[in-house]
């Protein structure tokens, strides 16, 4: 190999075979960059619109702007919930992202303890990626506009404002209401309305209870949608305000409740459990429902603790409970203006009369409260005579009983719009038939108490304030109405339905007897409400809860241990003369209903009848005795036919 | 001034007329890609001459010069040099891989304290120039197929294998492939190549299964179907292919690149920056840039082909298959259809040694060019 390649045909050859071969080499590298050109061609050209999109998508993220929820007004547009503005900060990961000292740089800025981090930390990582979840919120103004301004040297990291529930009554409408609650991992559906990514996002609440759930889409409204430009660590580089998509806010709700009645219902029940349910007795409008003691539903908004959550849960009286819907209670004497109505239908006479010496007997000792002599119908109604009912019962049997208080409501379950009620129960032969497989005969001695409101009879204050106003409207069937209108569309009124099928003459003589009774009768008193000549009708009740050594009636549990009280009602309308609303109060483990369910039922009443423009102008000028226009003087000496409701 | 094989012997060694031979259409050509280069790392670095473009410019300018006083050099020099070039690139591999195992895991750089130096990038040339010196010494015959080839097997496999144990696949396999080229293109029989060919085609499944390290090997699965990880290891090559197609025809307009100017194009001055160059220009300004390295791999193997000598011919080709095999192999990478390794794309990506290799193998071809008509003797004699 030291030879040196001189001789002219080895140059040759060598240089021969090297030009061949690198035709070869040639050939593959335009080969080669042949392919480059033609991948390209493909990639530039013809996948053209596969790849912008996917460029696309890395380039803008859009981050959903939450609807406003829908506001829930009262009857007159006062405000019952409605949203504050909340300055949040929320914080996603994604890889690439330190979110461990991101969080301990935030804590700089809002106060965040070693196991509050630890404890979104875990939650972070729980949380699908580019998913924010809030690390703080109602943050000053301070703390937000501090984080807002680092905001580009924090990935991840963003602070805004979003809005959060607010109910300004407090409890006053919390059963009704409800409340909004964080969102659970059961409350997203793969398909359906809860579908939808806005549930996913923090700030985002769903209606847990009442209104707030029933209606719950259309409060929720549509979120928008903020077009954001960001880098490959989730950056935000800049805004884009033409591809925003605007939010909708959710729809107004507004109910029939009047806020004043409602407001005054807290008020006078206090710390009483119980409930008052009022109805306008000419439309169906719900213009009370409340359930006491209530609850502040601004607490389960944020979300309650632990302890708040057991010690509203665990308190005998029951907060969280709607006891005007979902609690059913023997109706007590409320339900003897039904076994009355019952007697008439079915051509009893009102004149024929029983004694009352204090019991009667049939198979055992049957109480009464007093010595009530000898009553007929209207004064058994207003004395509410256990022995007359008794008997009365007795004679009609309890299906034709049954039957009158279903057309008045009982026992039903009415559509307004919000879940929870129960239907409670008005029993008859067949339902003994239905639910006592080894007794299924009723036994004549089942009905006295029946004709009493006691035994099986189960109904919730709702019911019997339906009972009470189709009792004072006298025509129709009236059906309750709560949701007044949605995204200002009315929805259907209560009234809207079939006529009364019971004889006016028998339902002008029943109310003529409740008028009694808050004149002379239990309730005496009671019925002269302070405004004139508009005076209020009502039957009190007074129901056994518990059954004291078997010893029925007489036995009544006003004192001791509240849990073994009885509980106290009553149901009313006004003016009697020609009513205009219902009501019905129910005083749980209260004692007797003319003292502890009447003068509440009266003070709702009072202000119904002073906020009505035609009761007011009622009171305030009388029909005046002469033509001379003089000006109007209190005379409360104007004589009104109890008797004959107009 | 123009030379010919007839222009006296002495009138070719002044450096006016050495200027004048040199390809200054092949200069203007690489000037261009590296600018093209510049106006890409000018544009991700958000318009601005920091922190690439500038330097980037820089080194190519200092490197031009290098090439253009290498190509003035007596290619005797480079004859003489052939082997202590190689020997030096040798033993500085053997002392990247002892400082390598003292040290920690793959260590590639060699700090001089002046500069940091990468011996496999000097192995680039140095195997080319170790190759075109010794079949420049011996026969055709011998080149075909005989006991002597043992001498330029060893030549390629001592690097190539200290090379992979940094572990560089990339280089290895670029040196490794260079070697390869010389020895077919010095004349090896096809016999030889087939039976080569087709041990490899058994041998590389078998080197993929149980050789590799498993990076490696996942790069090569992730490669297979990019899309099973997005995220992941396919993050490189969905990223690069999303930038490539969504540029389009024309592209998104200079310095627009949503892709790499918003980050989610990795490695994009470096390794990436044609996804860079397709994202923003489109494939109009692919073409032109790919159309560049077309002219500049053509020019040169020309260059190859003019050459009296042999060695100027093997070592021109050798430059030539060097520069040729990163373009193809960067191009393939970036559009997805060659797993990642870690090749840039010559003179468009930003890096010094890797333009400091392609400049100084473009000063030896052009030196080849300007001494195309002398035979250079080979021995001792020649210079040295």
């Amino acid at each position: 190999m030291s030879q040196p390649a001189i001789f002219f045909q080895e140059v040759n050859e060598k240089q021969g075979v090297f030009h061949r071969r690198a035709i070869i080499l040639q050939a593959f590298a335009g080969l080669g960059m042949l392919a480059l050109g033609g991948r390209l061609a493909k990639l530039q050209l013809m996948d053209t619109a596969k790849y912008e999109t996917l460029s696309a998508s890395n380039q803008y993220n859009f981050k959903l702007i939450p609807p406003p929820r829908g506001l829930v007004i009262d009857r007159n547009g006062v405000v019952l919930a409605s949203n504050r503005p909340n300055f949040r900060l929320l914080v996603m990961h994604d890889k690439d992202l330190d979110t461990n000292a991101t969080l301990k740089v935030l804590s700089q800025f809002v106060p965040m303890d070693d196991a509050r981090q630890t404890k979104l930390l875990t939650e972070l990582k729980n949380t699908p990626r580019r998913v924010p979840v809030m690390v703080a919120e109602d943050m000053t103004w301070d703390q937000f506009s501090a984080i807002n301004i680092r905001e580009p040297e924090l990935a991840g990291v963003s602070a805004d404002m979003s809005e959060v529930r607010v109910y300004p009554h407090g409890g006053a409408f919390a059963h009704v209401i409800g409340y909004v609650a964080r969102v659970n991992a059961q409350d997203i559906q793969p398909t359906g309305p809860n579908a939808d990514a806005i549930l996913l996002h923090p700030g985002f609440r769903i209606g847990r209870q009442g209104v707030e759930k029933a209606f719950d889409i259309d409060l929720r409204g549509k979120p928008g949608a903020k077009k954001v430009e960001v880098d490959a660590r989730g950056h935000e580089v800049r805004q884009d305000p033409l591809g925003d998509i605007q939010p909708t806010p959710g729809k107004t709700i507004q109910l029939t409740l009047d806020a004043d009645i409602q407001l005054r219902a807290m008020e006078v029940f206090g710390e009483e459990s119980g409930a008052a349910v009022m109805m306008d007795c000419r439309s169906g409008d719900i213009l009370c429902m409340f359930s006491g003691p209530s609850f502040d539903a601004n607490r389960f908004v944020r979300g309650l603790t632990g302890v708040e959550y057991r010690g509203l849960a665990e308190y005998e009286r029951k907060p969280l409970f709607n006891k005007a819907l979902t609690a059913t209670y023997p109706p007590g004497s409320t339900f003897k203006t039904m076994v009355a109505l019952a007697a008439l239908e079915n051509g009893v006479d009102p004149k024929k009369t029983y004694h009352c010496g204090g019991s009667w007997t049939f198979g055992r000792v049957w109480k009464c409260d007093a010595v009530h002599g000898t009553q007929d119908m209207h004064s058994a109604i207003s004395t509410s005579c256990d022995v007359f009912f008794y008997q009365t019962a007795l004679a009609l049997g309890p299906d034709k009983i049954a039957a009158m208080a279903r057309k008045f409501g009982l026992g039903q379950i009415f559509d307004i719009g919000i879940p929870g009620q129960k239907a409670g129960l008005v029993p008859d032969t067949a339902y003994k038939r239905r639910a006592f497989k080894r007794d299924p005969v009723w036994h004549p001695g089942e009905t006295p108490s029946m004709g009493i409101g006691q035994g099986y009879t189960h109904l919730n204050p709702l019911q019997l304030c339906v009972m009470v106003s189709r009792i004072a409207n006298g025509r129709k069937a009236l059906h309750p109405r709560l949701i007044r209108s949605i995204g200002g569309v009315e929805q259907p009124r209560g009234n809207a339905f079939e006529d009364l099928t019971v004889d006016p003459d028998h339902l002008a003589y029943v109310r003529a007897a409740m008028a009694e009774v808050t004149t002379t009768g239990t309730a005496a008193r009671v019925g002269d409400l302070g405004l004139g000549e508009i005076k209020m009708a009502g039957k009190t009740g007074t129901a056994q809860s518990y059954t004291y050594g078997g010893g029925g009636r007489g036995a009544h549990g006003a004192r001791g241990e509240w849990r073994l009280r009885d509980h106290a009602w009553f149901v009313a309308f006004a003016p009697y003369d020609a009513p205009r609303y219902a009501c019905a109060v129910l005083v749980e483990h209260g004692g007797f209903g003319a003292s502890a369910a009447a003068p509440r039922a009266r003070e709702l009443m009072r202000l119904a009848l002073l906020k009505d423009p035609e009761v007011r102008a009622r009171i305030e000028q009388p029909p005046p005795p002469n033509e001379s226009g003089a000006p109007a003087t209190s005379s409360p000496g104007v004589a009104v036919n109890a008797g004959k409701p107009t | 001034m123009t030379v010919s094989a007839l222009t006296r012997p002495g009138e070719r060694d002044r450096p006016v007329v050495k200027l004048g031979e040199i390809d200054w259409v092949f200069c203007l050509f690489l000037s261009l890609i590296a600018g093209a280069g510049g106006l890409m790392l000018f544009s991700i670095a958000g318009s601005s001459f920091t922190p690439w473009a500038a330097p980037h410019l820089a080194r190519f300018g200092l490197f031009f010069v290098v090439m253009i006083v290498l190509a003035l050099v007596d290619l005797r020099v480079w004859f003489a040099m052939a082997y202590p070039i190689y020997a030096v690139g040798l033993l500085l591999l053997v002392a990247v891989d002892l400082v390598g195992d003292i040290s920690m895991g793959a260590q590639r750089w060699l700090d001089l304290g002046v500069v940091r130096l990468q011996p496999s990038e000097i192995m680039k040339v140095g195997i080319v120039l170790a190759l075109a010196r010794f079949y420049h010494g011996i026969s055709s015959e011998a080149a075909r197929f005989s006991w002597w080839l043992a001498i330029p097997a060893a030549l390629i496999l001592v690097p190539v294998m200290l090379v992979a144990k940094q572990p560089d696949l990339g280089t290895a396999m670029l040196i490794l492939l260079t070697g390869v080229a010389i020895v077919v293109l010095a004349g090896l029989s096809w016999k030889v190549i087939a039976a080569g060919i087709g041990g490899a085609i058994v041998a590389i499944p078998l080197a993929v299964m149980f050789v590799l390290h498993d990076y490696q090997r996942q790069r090569i699965l992730t490669f297979m179907n990019p899309e099973s990880d997005p995220s992941g290891s396919g993050y490189h090559i969905m990223q690069s292919m999303i930038a490539l197609g969504s540029g389009g025809l024309f592209g998104k307009g200079y310095g627009l690149g949503s892709q790499s100017q918003l980050n989610f194009l990795p490695e994009k001055q470096t390794d990436f920056i044609f996804a860079t160059l397709a994202e923003e220009f489109g494939f109009l300004g692919c073409v032109a840039v790919l159309a560049l390295y077309a002219a500049v791999i053509f020019m040169a193997l020309r260059t190859a082909y003019v050459a009296h000598s042999h060695f100027g011919r093997l070592a021109a080709a050798g430059v030539t298959v060097t520069f040729a095999l990163y373009v193809l192999i960067n191009g393939a990478m970036v559009m997805g259809m060659a797993p990642v390794v870690g090749v840039p794309m010559p003179l468009l990506s930003y890096g010094g040694t890797v333009m400091m290799t392609v400049m100084i193998g473009f000063g030896l071809m052009l030196c080849v060019r300007v001494n195309r008509y002398s035979e250079v003797t080979s021995g001792k004699g020649a210079l040295l």
